[in-house]
């Protein structure tokens, strides 16, 4: 025999009962997987093993490296995406939800969480310490930004945070090298056309009523509705107070401006009792009606937390219309619109009396004459 | 039909429709369903895909479902398609250690002839030099080989020229040496392989097996490309394996084709696909019963004369020749695998866009061997002698193959995220639209196991390594394994999808030449 091939062409039995083998365990495999995905787990717990049904939390933030902790634990390896966490198994009810990273003000909200679904929440943590990019009147013949100061040259420019790029302060006759920076020009346009004011809405809504009962023509024209608007999202003043309304179609409403269908109790005790009430006064309103898709049921207006302060100034978080820039009595804040639980509120920059200006990108901020960008990313800043 | 005399036919064969090669060559009722039959495959594959893409949108919790499980089947089918490589591979490394001129000599096999024919366009020189070479080189008597270099008109007077070289250079080395010249522009051919083949048939037959009375039955057929390299044994383990095998004249010898010739020279998306293909034909080593001819291989002469050899109207011929042969002899024919390498090259050109060009081109004129699916089914429903459980089985192995060649990676590398992206809102709210892309990315990871097993085997496969080219090669020869995901989308569904799509509009596909360099 050793003259003769000594492995034959795998036998057809054998393969056939590999096949068969391999069909059970795709019968056995298939439903184990659509339940697992679906949301179903084992639980082990009070030596007993059954069945739950679980959900999820998906959470996004610009920050990359950020701790997550779910009722008091770190979640670890969260990560789904680049700027994207989810958190696995979660049974049924509150959770408790903090992204945290050492220099970044804690996000923490509490969020309801029902089996086979996913709640979203979009996190954000700014910095703590601002971070100051100044925008001096003057560059160098290398670039350098140079500012011109009266007095001493070391006592430091600014105060309340940190400082990045590279700038010299000079306290000599302005020298003829010197040239006007293009981008302090840009800001300073910013400021000039913009009606950026110190002045708090209820003292402009004050101004506003004064004029108006000194008018001496009887005739009475209807004051156009002061608003903002990023994307689909508006932000609206009414009184003292600011809203943000979705303009968009139903269906691509946010989820935060929705709750599943249920009474108002249960509204209160998921989402907290501003939200149930919100909800039980648009319910009626003819302006700002609920409505209805699937089975949930949505808001069109949330209020904006402003911390009992009289708002300044606002506007959209550059590139976002889920974050508003607050500038209130004490200081410049980000606010979430998303309202459940709470909104979280992180100050970025403190003070009473300096300026803002949003653009689509940049938070530029004049203080004591002085320009400046407000860097919002530790990342970027460093 | 050339043949005039049909009386040496089998009686299948003599039927008028038995060479069809494509509706147009049928009339009446016969033309609507061989028109119908062609419409199929492309239409199944569209349906396929574009139901993906409207069950995402409309049914997502369907979809997603449909996705875990066919992740499921293809984790366990690489499993099953990986033990069959690793059993194939075992029994050829085992082949390639026996010495078949040793196991032959207990037969009476000296009056064999083979006949071998290298049919070709306008490969250099210096390729048909090698493939000559080689069969000199070969375990076994040249005296007892009929050589047949066939050449293309439509190649060039040059190209037509190098034949009559080389029959000076080696007329006499062989037992017999013809070169034929197959005429350009032939009515009812297709320009290509299977026409000059066909035609080299018929003069062999003229001009050497008739004028010296060779018995046909003393004759194996080996139909080779012309890069096509012999090891050694290939004659000794191929008249082994004709004379052990149940029914010789009613099987068809397939060998293992290694596409190595120019494995170190070939960019690794070559190699990659030179070696896939390889894979499949060894897993189909292992299943003879779902597999038909393939490339080079070799069949009796009688069993060819029986059939007036083959088809000259078709694109993939080395596989109709199987299909041919199968309904002639109503279903009994087989193929019988020798799990023995045969060399050719892989596909390269001068550039990396040429070479990607190329490797499409090459792949969508295998997967043209859709329109074999065609003739099976056609040609079954006429054929009635043939059991009924086997024109069964075989119509839906066959077209099981050619959906799941164009569907499977579409479906598994980039229609497997279609619900997460055209699903409802309420889906994206689910568990599932968030888990589905996790389970899906690990089953696939669990699937790319197969891919070691791949590349242990491709390195085991692979020439030794020439002067000149670095050791460092090796690791980059395993590396390209992760690819895969990539070359079975671009390589092999989107040139199905396109070779369908081509027959299913009835805008048939003409033979494409695969370029041969020189080494």
């Amino acid at each position: 025999m050793e003259h003769e091939p000594q492995i034959k062409l795998l036998p057809y039995k054998r393969r056939r009962s590999f096949f068969f083998v391999l069909l059970l365990i795709f019968i056995i495999a298939l439903p184990i997987f659509i339940f697992y995905t679906s949301g179903y787990r084992l639980s082990f717990s009070d030596e007993q093993t059954t069945i739950v049904t679980t959900g999820g939390i998906y959470i996004t933030n610009d920050n990359l490296e950020v701790d997550v902790y779910l009722d008091g634990e770190q979640v670890e390896k969260p990560r789904l995406f680049r700027s994207a966490y989810y958190i696995q198994n979660i049974e049924n009810g509150l959770h408790r939800v903090v992204v945290q990273r050492p220099g970044l003000h804690a996000w923490v909200k509490v969020l309801p969480v029902d089996s086979y679904i996913v709640t979203e929440a979009a996190a954000f943590n700014m910095p703590e310490l601002p971070h100051i990019r100044p925008i001096p009147e003057f560059t160098n013949q290398s670039g350098q930004g140079v500012y011109v100061v009266k007095g001493s040259t070391t006592t430091p420019l600014f105060t309340k945070g940190t400082t990045t790029g590279d700038f010299i302060v000079t306290n000599k006759v302005v020298p003829a090298t010197l040239e006007k920076s293009s981008e302090y020009d840009y800001v300073v346009g910013l400021f000039a056309s913009s009606s950026a004011t110190s002045t708090s809405l209820l003292t402009r809504l004050e101004e506003e009523l004064d004029k108006l009962s000194l008018a001496t023509t009887t005739a009475t024209t209807a004051k156009p509705l002061v608003y903002v608007e990023q994307g689909n999202m508006r932000l609206v003043e009414k009184g003292s107070e600011l809203y943000a309304t979705w303009i968009g179609s139903g269906q691509s409403t946010p989820h935060y401006f929705c709750t599943p269908q249920s009474a108002t109790s249960t509204v209160a005790l998921r989402l907290g009792i501003h939200v149930a009430l919100q909800m039980d006064e648009q319910r009626l309103s003819t302006t700002s009606p609920l409505h209805t898709e699937g089975a949930r049921i949505c808001r069109t207006t949330i209020r904006v937390d402003r911390k009992w302060q009289d708002i300044k100034y606002y506007e959209f978080f550059p590139r976002s219309s889920d974050l508003v820039v607050l500038q209130l009595q004490d200081g410049l804040y980000v606010t979430e619109i998303d309202d459940r639980s709470w909104q979280n509120t992180q100050m970025i920059y403190p003070g009473d009396n300096f300026r803002t200006i949003v653009t689509d990108t940049n938070i530029y901020i004049e203080e004591d004459g002085k320009y400046f960008e407000l860097m919002t990313k530790i990342d970027e800043a460093n | 039909m050339n043949e005039i005399d049909q009386s040496h036919l089998l009686p299948y064969a003599r039927r008028s429709d038995f060479k069809v090669g494509r509706a147009s060559d049928l009339a009446g009722k016969d033309r609507r369903f061989f028109r119908f039959l062609e419409i199929v495959p492309g239409a199944l594959s569209w349906t396929i895909l574009i139901g993906m893409i409207v069950a995402s949108i409309y049914a997502p919790f369907f979809a997603a479902y449909f996705i875990i499980a066919f992740s499921i089947y293809w984790v366990l089918k690489t499993l099953f398609l990986s033990y069959h490589v690793r059993y194939n591979w075992k029994r050829l490394k085992h082949h390639m250690k026996l010495d078949w001129q040793v196991l032959v000599r207990r037969f009476d096999y000296g009056h064999f002839y083979h006949l071998v024919i290298f049919p070709y366009y306008n490969e250099p020189l210096e390729v048909l030099d090698g493939a000559l070479k080689g069969l000199l080189d070969a375990k076994y008597d040249p005296k007892k080989m009929i050589v047949v270099l066939a050449a293309e008109a439509r190649g060039g007077q040059v190209a037509v020229d190098q034949a009559y070289v080389m029959e000076q250079k080696y007329k006499d080395c062989f037992g017999h040496f013809l070169v034929s010249v197959h005429p350009a522009d032939t009515i009812g051919e297709i320009a290509g392989k299977g026409s000059n083949t066909h035609h080299a048939l018929h003069q062999v037959h003229n001009e050497v097996i008739a004028k010296y009375d060779i018995p046909h039955k003393d004759i194996i057929t080996s139909i080779f490309d012309v890069d096509t390299v012999i090891y050694p044994d290939y004659f000794n383990c191929l008249v082994w394996h004709f004379l052990t095998c149940e029914n010789p004249y009613k099987s068809a010898f397939q060998p293992v084709p290694l596409f190595s010739n120019n494995l170190w020279d070939a960019p690794a998306l070559s190699r990659v696909m030179a070696m896939s293909s390889t894979f499949w034909q060894m897993i189909m080593q292992e299943r003879p019963e779902k597999s038909a001819t393939f490339s080079s291989h070799s069949v009796s002469y009688q069993a060819l004369y029986e059939i007036g050899y083959g088809q000259a109207n078709v694109v993939s011929e080395d596989s109709r020749i199987y299909w041919n042969l199968l309904v002639a002899n109503n279903g009994n024919f087989e193929v019988v695998p020798i799990s023995y390498p045969i060399s050719m090259d892989a596909t390269v050109a001068d550039s990396t866009w040429g070479t990607i060009k190329n490797i499409y081109k090459q792949h969508r004129r295998w997967t043209y061997g859709v329109e074999n699916w065609c003739y099976i089914v056609y040609h079954f429903s006429k054929n009635k002698t043939i059991p009924l459980k086997k024109r069964l089985s075989i119509a839906a192995l066959q077209g099981e193959g050619y959906s799941s060649l164009v569907t499977n990676p579409i479906l598994l590398f980039i229609l497997g995220w279609a619900p997460i992206f055209l699903g409802t809102r309420e889906f994206h709210e689910t568990v599932l639209s968030y888990e589905l892309p996790i389970m899906v990315r690990n089953l696939l990871i669990l699937a790319m196991g197969g891919l070691v097993v791949s590349s242990i085997i491709s390195l085991s496969l692979t020439p030794p390594r020439p002067d000149g080219h670095s050791r460092f090669k090796y690791i980059v020869m395993v590396l390209q394994w992760i690819m895969v995901p990539i070359t079975m989308v671009v390589f092999s569904a989107l040139p199905g999808l396109d070779a369908q799509t081509r027959l299913m509009l009835g805008k048939y596909l003409g033979f494409w030449v695969t370029p041969k360099r020189i080494k």
